[in-house]
């Protein structure tokens, strides 16, 4: 991807991680995001089962005896020195969004396509920020969204189940 | 030494990666989590999904800086778990880097690199592991490969 198909810095608004929730009835969880100058600004991301355990398990800042798998990828990003410099969820399209982690090694920098899930596992690792650009936040979808969450958290979440090798 | 393929262990409710070596026959049982069982396959069964998925994100990690996976290699095992090791090569320097073996296994098989097994590795589990499991499976136990 080359810089001019970047999303702007004055495009980007930067989102923290505020839960995981569980989805009961199927094998997903609900990723919340919110807004870090707007904290009613909730943005919610579906994402796997494991996907939603890789976040949430670096957003309890727990640590595993042995590397998971975006423990990995920072390692290799520190081995090789290249700085994780953010996350940026830059597309939707029918319902999908789409990620770019930008990177940068000696002044080259490059932003690599993922899914939000690796993306943020990764953010709360590096840790680096995360932001939605201005567009997906204009395009994504309009249903009461925040009685649908509030609804959903009555259902406690339990501790994920980490799977270990 | 060569991924033969997937078993799903009811006993454990986990799934092995077996793991041989062509020439000696040394066999290799690798217990990993659904997740990683998931990775694997869809390596050895050459699916691309429509997203990367955790290890192909893993690969356009490296690739973006032309870091190239030199080889992944099973390194230790102790009380059941199992060490593995990532070698790169990066700009003419080799960088090792510690993994589970999941991880290694599911990036190995997307870099085309080889995997190898110390030979320590290989005559421990065959003398604990791979017995205690079959001890301890019962006839009931097969077939049920779709749970």
């Amino acid at each position: 991807m080359s810089t001019a198909d970047l999303p702007k810095e004055q495009d980007l608004v930067e989102f923290r991680v505020d839960r995981i929730l569980d989805e009961a009835n199927t094998d997903t969880k609900i990723v919340v995001l919110i807004r870090q100058d707007d904290a009613h600004d909730t943005f919610p991301i579906w994402v796997g089962a494991s996907e939603g355990n890789a976040i949430k398990l670096a957003l309890d800042t727990m640590i595993t005896p042995r590397p998971m798998s975006h423990d990995l990828v920072k390692s290799f990003a520190e081995h090789l020195n290249i700085n994780i410099q953010r996350v940026v969820i830059a597309d939707v399209k029918s319902s999908t969004y789409y990620a770019l982690v930008h990177v940068s090694n000696k002044g080259f920098e490059r932003a690599i396509d993922s899914r939000p899930s690796d993306a943020i596992a990764l953010a709360l690792r590096a840790p680096c920020p995360i932001y939605v650009t201005q567009d997906v936040l204009k395009r994504r979808s309009t249903t009461n969204l925040d009685a649908w969450l509030a609804k959903l958290e009555t259902k406690d979440i339990g501790t994920p189940e980490v799977q270990e090798t | 030494m060569h991924v033969k393929g997937l078993m799903f262990d009811p006993y454990n409710n986990a799934y092995i990666v077996v793991l041989r070596d062509e020439e000696s026959s040394d066999m290799l049982p690798i217990w990993v989590g659904k997740s990683e069982a998931g990775a694997i396959s869809m390596s050895l069964e050459n699916v691309t999904p429509p997203r990367p998925m955790t290890h192909d994100f893993m690969k356009s990690f490296l690739d973006a800086y032309n870091a190239k996976v030199i080889s992944v290699v099973i390194t230790d095992l102790t009380e059941h778990t199992y060490f593995a090791k990532v070698h790169l090569m990066y700009e003419d320097s080799e960088y090792t880097v510690d993994a589970r073996p999941s991880d290694a296994i599911a990036l190995a098989l997307r870099s085309h690199a080889p995997v190898f097994a110390n030979n320590s590795v290989i005559s421990k589990q065959s003398s604990e592991e791979l017995e205690q499991w079959l001890e301890n499976l019962k006839p009931e136990d097969f077939g049920k490969l779709d749970s």
